[in-house]
């Protein structure tokens, strides 16, 4: 590794938290960085809280912090899962949602949000969903002869299945539990309160770093099936351990802030095309550019304008696609 | 094409959100008048609706099929309730008094299910006169008029109470009960005008400033609510989104409703109690609104709201409940529930509306602090 | 370590692979060969248990490999495939080194005794140069000796390929069966190799096992078993062995 990338990786791996930090402090309300540490601090010294404005408690401790840590861990784990499943399906073209998350959650979500309300909280029903979802395609999958090929493509199938069913629930909707379901169906970082994300947010972290820890394998699993067999890899096991845990990472990120695309696909690319495409590298800088890149987009989403606020799953399509196309076209070397 | 199928998943509820958002509380802008419909050999009277659209409507309307909520409401309150053939969805299931201002609704047939799903069949099996939609979107108006050849009237105020009073008139001219709707448009704007002559001295400055928890979502709210302005109070999102758009709500930030800090917290209250996500309770209990004032000084209430567009009776009671609120020792003497009740005794003769609202909202709970 | 091919069946839609008592010599190198179809690949993919493989039916040394793990069976016998094609480019150094998959726990990245052995194994074959450079960037037959230089660092006594020469010039072919023999004589490797040229197979290999139709025809060194009737039965057609210069040519 030369100088020149090294250096730059070290950025990459403190861009998310420099962000975290400045973005605590930007907002509809400007928050300066010393009244955000003194808030930060308060919980542990109570003394930290006099003489700030009475408001930025509230604001720093019960709406940035956690939407912000759940930018920060949503975005590593997403681009994660989607560097994890581009190396498992030999595809660099795959995104996290392949396996029917993202339409297994809608569903979830939609039977939550329009038929059992209370009882069933959207959070539940949306991860629940999206675990069936991934259950059913690996269930079908197994059964045939090519098994890469037909987990995508089973993948495809659940997910269209799901849609379908989706598509039923919102038939059935008032018109109040509709909206409902399209606001949650397009992503919000702002939603979740702690009790949601304490424990969505260690799920995340957990399958996350354990992604991480297997970086190195997934340069092996990247291999055909035979060759990977060859060197000595229990494959059925090993796949089954990443898609277990990129599966419990995005169904835990879709469960709590909805569908967030163009994340866990962008992301391992632009990583790739910065610094190859060994996985130790490619994994956990994905996951260190992913949390900064949705801090930021977050950021955007608030910040925006003052009075409303576009769903953050919006903005990384927006942001996402086109700058995706422009360093498509700039680059010359493209590690496929 | 995975890529794809993750873009899809994103355009499309955003695609068809914007089409309900822009339908359900918004008139769209009107386009080039279709041709009248025919309406049978006596067409007496030519109406144009809320698409812009130039109706005639036959002389004697004897059956009516009514998919709106809202000018279902009106259909009754003008008296002619016994004219409905058929109804929407909504009305059967989800409205909470429809039942006790027409006893006799579980023999209508349910006409439509979601707002653009119409049994066509249905509707022309019932031979109605006339059939009233919601502008929701204009091709299906059409589609059901040209399908069915009978004439479709596309109607809903869309939170302005003035609109509402001159649809009620309209619907009174179409069924030939305009003294009816004179009356009870007198008696309506007669109370608003009542709130807004002893409002009058009130600088703007001085006015109540309100957020709106509405549809369910703490961010959600509505930018324009005719109760709220004519009670004489300040909608903190009336200017959220530019006006040309047209947007009947719109989504704020958490840290916005704090940095407005508003004198009056309002939540949607027209959700049954157990299904309610936002509740009084659970904002007066939350850490990030401690500092609010409104949190403070317990000024955090359920209001009516929407419910299936508007019942024209509610808005009055709620414009006065409101006002109440926004300055009590200008409307010292109200009452929540002799009003509800002689609200509603006017509108439908309904007697007891109050405990039966109470029944299903516990609105009797909603003057206590 | 040897190889024992006790009793071996494999059965896929109209073909089925039935091979008997074969013993394939420790530290020696063996050539498969046989007509199109005979069933070369199949076997080799059998032998590193990249197909289903009963119980009882083969073993490496003693061990039987129905019984072994993906790891232990990946440290006795590596598998060099005729090609490697792959969505991403990944350097040549790091390629060679996922031979060490079988010694590195499932949550662990290469140690530097890992780096050592894949860079030595990279110069083993003579590529040490390229260690950096994207695997892409090689022509085919620098492909193949990296693909031999990740089994090599698989630090196995059994080294397996499936025809390596195919589609190379007569140079890198020639240079190519040297390094493979170089590995049964001095790493005394036991080298199981399919061909196509038998002449390549003659000139180089200890042994040659002929296949035909699923079954094992006649196995032994060429001195031992070679005749020209051995090679009508199992190509079914006329062929001449000529000696020129102490070796053998064969002539169709």
């Amino acid at each position: 590794m030369t100088r020149k990338q090294r250096v730059l990786g070290w950025l990459v791996i403190l861009f998310p938290f420099v962000v975290f930090f400045i973005s605590l402090s930007v907002g509809v309300v400007r928050i300066p960085l010393g009244d955000v540490f003194k808030a930060l601090l308060s919980p542990f010294f109570p003394a930290m809280k006099e003489g700030l404005p009475e408001n930025v408690l509230g604001i720093v401790l019960g709406v940035r912090l956690p939407r912000l840590l759940l930018a920060f861990l949503a975005g590593a784990g997403l681009s994660v899962s989607g560097a994890s499943l581009q190396a498992l399906s030999k595809n660099p073209l795959v995104n996290e949602y392949i396996l029917g998350i993202s339409s297994g959650a809608a569903f979830g979500a939609s039977l939550s949000i329009v038929i059992f309300r209370q009882s069933f909280p959207p959070q539940v029903s949306a991860f629940l969903f999206a675990v069936v979802a991934v259950v059913i395609v690996l269930a079908i999958s197994r059964k045939s002869d090519s098994p890469i090929v037909s987990l995508l493509l089973t993948g495809i199938i659940v997910s269209a299945f799901f849609s379908a069913l989706l598509s039923l629930v919102e038939f059935f909707a008032s018109p109040y539990a509709l909206q409902g379901l399209f606001y949650w169906l397009m992503g919000n970082l702002g939603w979740p309160g702690w009790g949601a994300l304490s424990i969505s947010l260690p799920l995340m972290a957990t399958g996350t770093a354990g992604l991480i820890l297997m970086r190195w394998r997934m340069n092996v699993l990247s291999m055909s099936d035979e060759e990977a067999r060859a060197l000595g890899v229990n494959l059925g096991r090993e796949k089954l351990i990443v898609v277990i845990l990129a599966t419990l990472v995005t169904s835990a990120v879709t469960s709590v802030a909805g569908i967030i695309g163009w994340v866990g696909l962008i992301v391992p690319h632009l990583v790739r095309m910065m610094a190859g495409v060994d996985n130790r590298r490619v994994v956990p800088l994905s996951a260190a550019l992913g949390a900064g890149y949705l801090i930021l987009a977050d950021d955007l989403a608030r910040g925006l304008a003052a009075s409303f606020e576009i769903p953050v799953g919006i903005f990384t399509s927006l942001i996402g696609i086109p700058f995706f196309i422009l360093l498509l076209r700039k680059s010359k070397r493209i590690w496929l | 094409m995975r890529s794809f199928a993750s873009l899809g998943m994103i355009l499309r509820p955003a695609i068809v959100l914007a089409f309900i958002l822009g339908a359900l509380f918004t008139a769209t802008a009107p386009s080039v008048a279709s041709s009248p419909a025919q309406a049978g050999p006596f067409p007496a009277l030519t109406v144009k609706d809320d698409l812009g659209r130039t109706v005639a409507v036959p002389a004697a309307v004897k059956r009516i099929v009514s998919i709106q909520a809202e000018i279902t409401r009106l259909v009754v309150a003008l008296g002619a309730g016994g004219d409905i053939a058929g109804i929407d969805y909504t009305m059967r299931r989800h409205d909470h008094l429809f039942k006790y201002i027409y006893p006799d609704e579980a023999r209508l047939p349910v006409v439509s299910m979601a707002e653009n799903n119409v049994n066509l069949e249905t509707l022309v099996s019932l031979k109605p006169d006339i059939i009233f939609a919601s502008p929701f979107e204009k091709q299906i108006v059409e589609a059901i008029q040209r399908k069915t050849k009978i004439p479709v009237v596309a109607l809903a105020s869309l939170g302005d109470a003035a609109k509402l009073a001159d649809e009620l008139k309209l619907v009174g001219r179409i069924l030939g009960r305009e003294r009816r709707a004179e009356e009870l448009a007198a008696y309506f704007n007669g109370g608003l005008g009542r709130i807004r002559d002893r409002l009058k001295d009130v600088a703007a400055g001085r006015k109540p400033r309100v957020y709106m928890s509405f549809w369910g979502s703490l961010t959600r709210t509505p930018i324009r609510y005719d109760p709220v302005a004519i009670a004489g109070g300040l909608n903190l999102a009336e200017k959220a989104m530019p006006d040309v758009l047209g947007s009947a709500g719109t989504t704020v930030n958490v840290e916005q409703i704090i940095a407005w800090d508003p004198d009056v917290i309002l939540v949607h209250g027209n959700y049954l109690p157990a299904e309610r996500e936002v509740t009084v309770d659970g904002i007066l209990r939350d850490s990030r609104f401690a500092s609010l004032k409104a949190v403070k000084s317990r000024k955090v209430r359920y209001t009516f709201g929407f419910w299936n567009w508007w019942d024209m009776a509610e808005v009055l009671l709620e414009t006065e409940y409101l006002a109440a609120l926004f300055y009590p020792e200008r409307f010292p003497a109200f009452d929540l529930g002799r009003r509800c009740d002689e609200i509603h005794k006017m509108f439908y003769g309904l007697d007891g509306g109050f405990a039966k609202l109470s029944a299903a909202l516990r609105c009797d709970e909603w003057t206590h602090d | 370590m040897s190889l024992w091919v006790k009793d071996l069946r494999f059965d896929y839609r109209s073909f089925s692979l039935r091979v008997r008592d074969l013993r394939i010599e420790e530290a020696r190198l063996t050539a498969i060969v046989g007509p199109n179809g005979a069933g070369k690949t199949t076997l080799l993919k059998c032998l590193c248990a990249l197909l289903p493989v009963a119980k009882d039916s083969l073993f490496l040394g003693r061990r039987d490999i129905a019984l072994l793990s993906a790891e232990e069976r990946a440290r006795l016998i590596a598998y060099v495939p005729q090609e490697h094609g792959s969505a991403f480019n990944y350097a040549v150094q790091d390629f060679v080194l996922m031979g060490r998959a079988a010694y590195i726990p499932l949550l662990s990245t290469p140690a530097a005794a890992d780096v050592e052995i894949a860079l030595e194994a990279l110069a083993y074959v003579g590529l040490r140069r390229y260690a950096s450079r994207p695997y892409f960037e090689l022509s085919s037959g620098e492909r193949r000796l990296v693909l031999i230089a990740r089994a090599l660092a698989q630090k196995s006594d059994i080294l397996v390929l499936d025809e390596p020469t195919t589609f190379l010039d007569p140079k890198h072919e020639t240079e190519l069966m040297d390094l493979v023999r170089r590995l049964a004589v001095e790493k005394k490797k036991t080298v199981l190799l399919t061909l196509h040229n038998l002449d390549m197979a003659v000139k180089h290999a200890d042994a040659i096992v002929f296949m035909k139709n699923g079954g094992v025809v006649a196995a032994g060194a060429p001195d031992d078993i070679l005749d020209e009737a051995l090679l009508e039965s199992v190509y079914e057609i006329k062929m001449s062995i000529l000696r020129h210069e102490g070796r053998r040519f064969i002539v169709k």
